[in-house]
């Protein structure tokens, strides 16, 4: 009987199978870094106490994180406000970066070079450090002189202490500091739009926002897409310019808690004054995440990978 | 290639022996963890004296502060703790001694001869035996501008009313009164309610009224103290809310405030001021009752059981509690602690004398939660937050405190 060729021995494939020996590298460093530290961290969420002195509790971990009123309603409360925060970079962060772009690309642009270093320079600063300078510049006590002389008194309020202001302006901070990664990318997929593209838009009399809605965002909606993930991801797991700005409590009022500083409070640091950490609550609550972001990732990625 | 491969080899196995040939070595070598990393070198300097007396070396390695104690879990747990450590006081260090980090020290006579038994029961097991050699206290007082002062014609209050009057007498001439905010979520609970509180509620044999549930914390004693509290919370800056506890020091300092409610702790960063005219005083008891003063344990020496060398951790810690270590000890402690040795010591700083005078003649208690009641942290924390923006009342709050409280007592039975 022929073998198949996949089963063929060959000088090249002498065991048949011998592919394997390609794949192992990868599938090597993917489960030991990627895999099981991912599956040990749902394990870990069904035991109490720390390395020493580890016990099995079953699901009580989850038990404690949906039904104990304190601890559920700072999960949820950090669950919402990271969706805000999301939201923020969202809209805000990736529509001011396609302003951008857009602009930067445009053939009558002069100065392009200045712009985009301007627009790219905060993304280099690090977030302790741009975080610290803007807690400065939103406290009244040390900005708020300047301002008022500048009479610009509507300003001077203590944004990062009123619960209802707060997310909003460390959204915001976050937002000034990346816009340039979105504007980059745009600009790198809007300069690929072939220019013969739209000079037959401008012979055909189309004006710039038509070129625009029907040409170029259609060119660039892989990008798009691509940017809308990196979005997610890097902001599920933002936890540094909270901690820069407001600190690991998420003050005032927990109003800046999100997802990535709750973790950190009870699976890392331990909850101020004692500060024991709980690593099973804390991967009670990353997996419990994990679960949730996975029901509402898993029906968009199978949609956007359809498509190709 | 070959060639490259025994270099390696060679190197790999270099690596390896050395540590095993320093270990060869007759001197013992020890770690000591701390949260005081402001103060490695004056440890360090001690820690080498103690070399030349012994022959044990110690290395003095500090972590900081906000991350010592998950640091020093997590090393205990993987069996890498230091041999020696700075010790947290009551629940934090306690979780310690139960899971079997720390090694019972009762039989170190010195302990039962030079130190008091409320200091030990900072460090003290329900078992009764104790963990770790007391070391120094702190407290919670009010820092004043000098030059502010006297400039309004103010002087050092003598009664909570009079605090509050001078208060309204420095908003109204358009000076901040206190530098003191809520953001960082744990100073105004620390030092200034649970520093204004022994004025209210008295001193350790009251608290322990509270601990047992024959008093309740929506008591008359109570509402007072949130009232007052209430009332103080009015002369918070500007913006208080978005004020942190680094802030403070910061505005105080530089004269943006006339008063600042800390520790004692923080007198040593008022030394880059130095335009600052530092003046201290306790906060002031109201009218009526009877003055006391939030001194707290704050620190103890531990030995790790996990140890090499248990006999020269204990020898360390013996030489730690005898009257000669602790004034080596109490020497190198940084301004604003206090040993806790009972034995008269001298100690370095002027400001930081005056600080410890305040004790004299009043009610000393550490702080009022630390022993029962720490689960109602984030309770107070949360309720004196909302007093000070004004979201709720001072019965409100106590009844929340009440309520807290029956439920860790309940808890307990």
């Amino acid at each position: 009987m022929q073998p198949s060729l996949r089963h063929r021995k060959t000088s090249l494939n002498p065991g048949g199978g011998y592919w394997i020996w390609y794949l192992l590298p990868a599938i090597l460093m993917y489960s030991i870094f990627m895999a099981y530290p991912m599956l040990d961290s749902i394990r870990l969420s069904l035991y109490a106490g720390t390395t020493g002195s580890r016990e099995y509790i079953g699901t009580a971990n989850y038990v404690r994180l949906f039904t104990d009123p304190v601890v559920s309603a700072r999960f949820w409360g950090a669950f919402k406000n990271t969706w805000v925060f999301f939201a923020f970079h969202m809209l805000v962060q990736n529509v001011l970066g396609m302003l951008f772009a857009v602009i930067l690309t445009n053939r009558t642009m002069r100065g392009r070079q200045f712009y985009q270093t301007i627009i790219f320079i905060p993304c280099t600063i690090a977030v302790m450090v741009s975080g610290y300078l803007f807690r400065l510049l939103l406290n009244p006590q040390f900005a708020g002189p300047t301002l008022r002389s500048m009479g610009l008194n509507a300003l001077v309020h203590p944004w990062l202490g009123d619960p209802k202001s707060a997310l909003s302006v460390v959204s915001l901070v976050s937002v000034w500091q990346w816009v340039g990664i979105p504007t980059m990318m745009f600009v790198a997929g809007l300069q690929s739009v072939s220019e013969d593209l739209l000079e037959a838009a401008d012979i055909e009399g189309c004006n710039s926002w038509q070129t625009f809605r029907h040409i170029r965002l259609p060119l660039i909606m892989p990008v798009i897409g691509m940017i809308a993930i990196l979005t997610f991801v890097s902001n599920f797991n933002a936890f540094d310019i909270v901690y820069a700005m407001t600190g690991p409590n998420g003050p005032p009022n927990y109003s800046t808690d999100l997802i990535g500083s709750l973790f950190y409070r009870y699976g890392v640091a331990g909850e101020h004054p004692i500060g024991i950490p709980e690593p099973g609550v804390g991967a009670a609550i990353a997996t419990s995440v994990f679960v949730m972001l996975l029901i509402g990732v898993l029906p968009t990625l199978k949609a956007t990978q359809g498509k190709e | 290639m070959k060639k490259l491969t025994a270099i390696f080899v060679a190197i790999l196995i270099l690596m390896t022996l050395m540590p095993m040939s320093a270990l060869a070595g007759e001197a013992v070598k020890l770690t000591m963890g701390s949260w005081r990393s402001d103060d490695t070198t004056q440890v360090q300097a001690l820690l080498d004296e103690y070399k030349e007396m012994t022959g044990v070396e110690i290395t003095f390695a500090p972590t900081v502060p906000a991350q010592y104690n998950a640091t020093l879990r997590l090393q205990l747990d993987n069996g890498t703790g230091p041999d020696l450590m700075y010790s947290r006081t009551f629940a934090t260090s306690k979780e310690l001694y139960d899971a079997g980090f720390l090694m019972d020290i009762s039989d170190i006579p010195a302990l039962a001869e030079n130190f008091t038994p409320a200091s030990l029961e900072a460090f003290q097991a329900d078992d009764g035996a104790i963990y770790a050699v007391p070391y120094a206290a702190v407290s919670q007082i009010v820092y004043y501008n000098k030059a502010i002062f006297s400039e309004n014609d103010l002087e050092v209050p003598a009664t909570f009313e009079d605090l509050l009057k001078i208060g309204q007498t420095l908003k109204d001439k358009g000076v901040e009164p206190f530098a003191n905010g809520i953001a960082s979520n744990w100073d105004i609970l620390e030092c200034v309610f649970l520093g204004m509180l022994p004025n209210y509620v008295g001193g350790a044999a009251n608290r322990a009224l509270y601990e047992t549930g024959e008093k309740k914390m929506n008591d008359e004693a109570f509402v007072k103290a949130l009232s007052d509290f209430a009332a103080l919370s009015k002369f918070l800056p500007e913006g208080f809310e978005a004020i942190n506890n680094e802030d403070g020091p910061a505005m105080f300092g530089i004269g943006r405030a006339a008063m600042f409610i800390d520790g004692s702790w923080t007198v040593g960063m008022f030394d880059d001021y130095p335009d600052l005219e530092l003046g201290v005083f306790a906060i002031p008891a109201p009218e009526g009752n009877e003055p006391g003063l939030c001194f707290h344990s704050d620190m103890g020496m531990a030995g790790n059981t996990a140890t090499k060398h248990p006999e020269e951790v204990k020898d360390f810690l013996a030489w730690f509690a005898s009257a000669e270590g602790a004034q080596e000890a109490a020497n190198l402690l940084p301004g604003g602690f206090y040993p806790m040795i009972n034995l008269p010591l001298t100690l370095s700083g002027e400001m930081a004398q005056s600080i410890l005078a305040l004790n004299e003649g009043k009610e000393l208690d550490f702080r009022f939660i630390w022993k029962d009641f720490m689960d109602m942290y984030t309770i107070m924390v949360d309720n004196l937050n909302a007093i000070a923006r004004g979201e709720t009342t001072p019965e409100a709050a106590a009844e929340a405190f009440a309520a807290a409280q029956e439920e860790i007592l309940a808890a307990k039975k």
